[in-house]
């Protein structure tokens, strides 16, 4: 009994660590993260704008944050994972302060749920990516 | 007797509702609710890269470029902002640093976090897009 209360309170403070070590992620990649997909890029702005009367100039996407080159992929890998991981952690302690808390054990259950199959999933695609030569 | 009946413990039931009651609570809230919009967009990338994967790269880009997609990162955007200025300043008050006989102030801990995270976008912005 006592070496399984052990055994929990470890396993706590490891996914509180991870938790911890993706809010640093979350606060530190995510940021730069959006504003290259989702504002720079559709928006035509720096790094993905074309240099003014440049007609033939190579352009990049953010395709090539993915398949550019090896640490383009770590870093989306590392800025995905940790957020998803953070997000998901957070938001279900979250609903248990707000009167779900008799629904923890489900609740958990679907947030390490759609965290493993998220991480699985990009850890996925840019594996096969990196192993068929996708990923420079 | 053990003690847990001679001592019961007391729980006050609380209104789900109670992150009304003042405003840091409410602060607290909205704190705690920038981790949907972050778990969101995280979701939402992986998405956008298995369409990439079952179907073109064309797909990827026209999924970042569909304006209710852009709406929504616009607010993650927003709140991820919130979620790293609250995060440093929760640093700055969790592990203070003590230079001499003074400790850092959380405020400080933010201005200087704020200073790493525009190094760290820009470096991230070179090592990963322009090199």
């Amino acid at each position: 009994m006592k070496v399984e209360t052990h055994k929990v309170a470890r396993l706590h403070a490891l996914l509180w660590g991870i938790f911890s070590l993706g809010g640093m992620i979350a606060a530190f990649l995510l940021p730069v993260m959006i504003y290259m997909t989702a504002i720079a890029y559709p928006f035509g702005l720096w790094p993905f704008s074309s240099p003014s009367g440049c007609l033939y100039c190579p352009t990049r996407d953010p395709s090539f944050l993915v398949t550019g080159h090896l640490l383009g992929a770590l870093f989306i890998f590392v800025t995905i994972a940790g957020s998803l991981y953070h997000g998901i952690f957070r938001f279900q302690t979250t609903l248990t302060e707000l009167g779900l808390l008799k629904y923890r054990r489900a609740l958990e259950a679907v947030g390490y749920f759609i965290i493993f199959v998220g991480i699985i999933v990009l850890g996925y695609y840019l594996v096969a990516w990196y192993l068929n030569g996708t990923i420079a | 007797m053990g003690d847990a009946k001679r001592y019961p413990e007391l729980r006050r039931r609380l209104s789900y509702r109670w992150w009304t009651a003042n405003r840091h609570y409410t602060m607290y809230m909205v704190r705690e609710w920038t981790s949907l919009f972050v778990a969101l967009y995280s979701l939402m990338f992986i998405y956008g890269l298995s369409l990439w994967a079952t179907g073109s790269r064309a797909d990827f880009l026209n999924f970042l470029k569909n304006p209710a997609i852009i709406g929504f990162s616009l607010i993650a955007f927003v709140f991820t902002m919130y979620h790293a200025a609250t995060w440093f300043y929760l640093l700055g008050a969790v592990v203070p640093v003590k230079i001499g006989r003074s400790r850092t102030k959380p405020w400080q801990a933010l201005v200087l976090n704020i200073i790493l995270l525009i190094i760290i976008s820009f470096l991230a912005i070179w090592l990963v897009v322009l090199r």
